[in-house]
């Protein structure tokens, strides 16, 4: 299989593996084990490889990857969830980390969209404008 | 032919000569003032056919002489005079073509001596005007040299000031970060964080 086949056969396999619009464990189960009946290992090896990353990123385009300062509240990651799923039009769920060298504020990643809040980008930037 | 001629004519001039001696007076005294004259030529002891035939020999004499001896003498004179003439002529010809070759040369000389210095005046203008372009070439390059070193100067300056500037804000920067890391208790981070979500809900 070519590389360009490979690629169209995991989109068709993620399509596949989505349960109202995200991804599904009992689906990707399923996938798998259709694919370990059909194909031969050889042949098997590149296309679960692209097949993990288009799960990964569709997983990925359903987080919201919050990284904060100090103590961040359940319910000011569910409302910061509850924005991006409501900008975005699909279901986002909150994955709350902490790193206080952000000072204070959060920095929040939704695949590949970052919104920064946090008080280091902000003297990063005052930094930035002073050189 | 004279020696001749005398021999023939020596005795008879004698004897001649002594008759007109003793004729003389005898004439003299017939014939007036020309016997007179005869008398006196005899005297001296000239008679007259005695001079006839010296007469005619200095004519044979004088005719074999301008035959053979002056007459050629005179061709050799005249062609002597003629070859002297003409080196004469020959000479001042020698002399006029000189007196004009050396004017011919001297103002050959003075023309080459006009041209030498034509030459010499080209050859300074154009070392004068090499110069001065060398001069006005040097001037612009160094003038080059200088706004380029200036203009590297002030590279230099701007951009050692935008590092200084840089430095100062990286380091107010850190400096703030870390005050304010010290400073900010979790309190405060959450005030922070529950203002940064409802900026973010706006």
């Amino acid at each position: 299989m070519s590389a360009a086949s490979v690629r169209a056969e995991a989109k068709r396999l993620l399509a596949l593996s989505l349960e109202g619009g995200a991804v599904s464990s009992d689906r990707v189960g399923a996938v798998l084990a259709a694919l370990a009946k059909s194909r031969s290992a050889h042949q098997l090896r590149p296309l679960l490889r692209a097949y993990l990353v288009n799960v990964r990123r569709e997983l990925a385009r359903g987080e919201a990857r919050i990284e904060h300062a100090g103590p961040l509240a359940q319910s000011d990651a569910d409302a910061i969830a509850a924005h991006f799923t409501k900008a975005l039009g699909r279901p986002v769920r909150p994955v709350a980390r902490r790193n206080d060298a952000l000072l204070a504020g959060f920095r929040v990643r939704v695949a590949d969209d970052v919104t920064d809040l946090s008080a280091a980008l902000r003297l990063a930037n005052l930094a930035k404008s002073l050189s | 032919m004279t020696f001749l001629s005398a021999l023939l004519a020596a005795e008879p001039a004698h004897e001649a000569a002594k008759a007109a001696t003793h004729a003389a007076p005898a004439a003299a005294e017939s014939h007036g003032p020309v016997g007179d004259i005869i008398t006196l030529f005899g005297s001296f002891g000239v008679d007259g056919p005695h001079l006839l035939v010296q007469l005619i020999n200095f004519a044979i004499l004088a005719f074999i002489l301008h035959r053979f001896a002056i007459k050629p003498a005179l061709g050799q004179m005249e062609e002597r005079n003629r070859l002297i003439e003409k080196g004469l002529a020959d000479a001042q010809a020698a002399t006029q073509r000189l007196a004009e070759a050396q004017k011919a040369s001297e103002a050959k000389l003075n023309a080459a001596s006009d041209e030498a210095a034509k030459i010499l005046a080209d050859a300074r203008n154009s070392a004068k005007a090499a110069v001065e372009a060398a001069k006005a070439e040097a001037s612009a390059a160094q003038a080059e040299v200088v706004a380029k070193a200036k203009a590297a100067i002030e590279a230099d300056r701007v951009k050692m000031l935008a590092e200084v500037r840089g430095e100062v804000s990286r380091l107010v920067v850190e400096t703030a970060a870390k005050v304010l890391e010290q400073q900010l208790d979790d309190a405060t981070r959450g005030r922070l964080n529950e203002a940064a979500v409802k900026q973010l809900a706006r």
